[in-house]
């Protein structure tokens, strides 16, 4: 079946995601910062610790996450308790949390624009931020929103106006891509690279099975980019070393 | 497909910037090598892990660390930090040093310290301490001693302003040979500074213009190469006369 192109509004082909822009510590008090935008999507993410004590709820042989979500107007409901929650379980798989025992890393993420694809942007810009304050982590998550339009083909970073006329939508959050020394494929788990892994799956609508599959190879195809772009964006940011010391 | 040998291989990381989740040292080539992790590093089965953005750094032969500036601070043994004092018990002042823990610093720490002539620190007061146990499950434990006994500076800061910088900036103004900007502000200016590896720096002069104008020409510096932070003296020094 040869693919169909699919006439989107903004000109883009379907397997083209909207410019992207990461900058990093541009909040003054915060511990770590980014703000992180895909076309007019914009998230900006704070994040403050670690900070001794724990939450009476939680595990104190672990770090804490807490995540707070603020939305761009209109009060805090439902629908911002679920972000919260699943950039909560998302960031603590990302996150090393036996390395500060008895503390809380609180992240807060504010939407600045919302124009489509704003769970993936948020999470984006929080492992942005988490890198940017030095928090331990695994590794990166990436995140990216596929849809599925009526004709049954994928959609890659749907505008909010393509995301009312779709059928249904996937937010999947992988593992970056490292370098690595070791030769590829050696570190394997039932015989699948790691990098194949998935964190996050957060489907909205009915989609069959063999579609959502698709989803996901187009997705993880994706995020190979954007890990590329994130990977290019720290090496850019990172301080130039003054004095070479032995 | 064979394996990369390892030392090749990770040389050329060494000195790029690193993410986590890269891998950059193999351990099946190295059987009966000891190898230091620093900073940023870890043990992941068969390969060093990274788990903090930052360039690589190797010390030879076999110490690795990810060199990386944050507002937070991590406490290391054998560190000088800036600390503020924020409650007090009986055998220990509680500090704050910018670390995921309160440390603690125990009253008879100081030189000559018994029982009978405990030191009363305020709520707030700075003191130039020293890391003596750091692991990251307890509490740092400090000291206002150094390890033969003696006072050495170390003990409160009287008078005097104190700015927070990045780790980075820190390390930096620590280096030596001496940094530019302290070396060429010393040339013309005469101050007193100290500066904890935790990002806290504490400047003192006889007139309040002197310590504003140190504190804000370091807080400028952390991004500019030597010949850039010499001009920038220059400059200063030339808008003062």
């Amino acid at each position: 079946m040869a693919p169909m192109e699919v006439d989107r509004a903004d000109g883009r082909t379907s397997n083209q995601l909207r410019p992207l822009s990461c900058t990093r510590n541009v909040l003054h008090r915060a511990h770590g910062s980014a703000r992180w935008s895909q076309g007019d999507t914009i998230v900006l993410a704070a994040v403050f610790g670690p900070k001794a004590g724990t939450k009476k709820e939680e595990n104190p042989e672990k770090a804490s996450i807490e995540v707070i979500w603020k939305p761009k107007t209109g009060l805090i409901g439902k629908v911002e308790k679920e972000y919260e929650m699943i950039l909560k379980r998302t960031l603590q798989s990302v996150c090393l949390l036996t390395i500060h025992p008895n503390t809380t890393t609180s992240v807060i993420v504010q939407v600045v624009g919302d124009d489509g694809a704003l769970l993936p942007c948020a999470i984006n810009a929080s492992c942005a931020a988490l890198a940017d304050a030095g928090i331990p982590l695994k590794y990166l998550a990436v995140a990216i929103c596929c849809g599925l339009t009526g004709s049954r083909s994928v959609i890659l970073d749907p505008t909010k106006i393509e995301e009312k006329k779709i059928l249904a939508f996937a937010y999947l959050v992988f593992p970056n891509s490292p370098i690595s020394v070791l030769p590829k494929g050696s570190l394997t788990e039932d015989s699948e690279p790691i990098e194949a892994g998935i964190i996050t799956s957060v489907t909205h609508g009915a989609m069959p099975v063999v579609d959502y599959f698709n989803c996901l190879d187009r997705g993880y195809a994706a995020c190979a980019k954007i890990s590329e772009f994130l990977r290019r964006s720290m090496e850019s940011q990172a301080p130039s070393d003054l004095t070479k010391t032995t | 497909m064979n394996s990369m040998p390892s030392d090749s291989a990770s040389m050329s990381f060494v000195d790029r910037v690193v993410v986590p989740g890269d891998h950059v040292l193999d351990l099946t080539g190295m059987a009966n090598q000891t190898i230091k992790l620093g900073a940023g590093l870890r043990q992941d089965g068969d390969a060093i892990s990274v788990m903090k953005a930052g360039k690589l750094r190797i010390s030879k032969p076999n110490k690795y660390w990810v060199e990386s500036s944050h507002k937070r601070y991590v406490p290391c043994v054998e560190d000088t930090v800036l600390g503020i004092v924020v409650d007090s018990k009986f055998d220990n002042f509680l500090v704050d040093i910018k670390a995921p823990m309160l440390g603690l610093l125990p009253v008879l720490a100081f030189e000559g310290g018994t029982r009978r002539n405990i030191p009363k620190f305020e709520i707030g007061t700075l003191l130039y301490v020293r890391v003596v146990k750091a692991n990251n499950t307890m509490n740092p434990e400090l000291s206002c001693m150094d390890e033969t006994g003696k006072a050495a500076e170390f003990g409160p800061l009287k008078d005097g302003y104190m700015f927070e910088t990045s780790t980075g900036l820190a390390r930096m103004l620590l280096s030596s040979p001496p940094c530019p900007i302290l070396e060429s502000l010393g040339k013309s200016l005469s101050y007193e500074i100290a500066i904890g590896l935790n990002g806290r720096v504490w400047v003192n002069a006889a007139s309040p213009s002197t310590v504003i104008l140190v504190s804000n020409a370091i807080m400028n510096s952390e991004f500019l190469s030597a010949a850039q932070q010499k001009i920038m003296v220059e400059k200063l020094m030339k808008r003062l006369q």
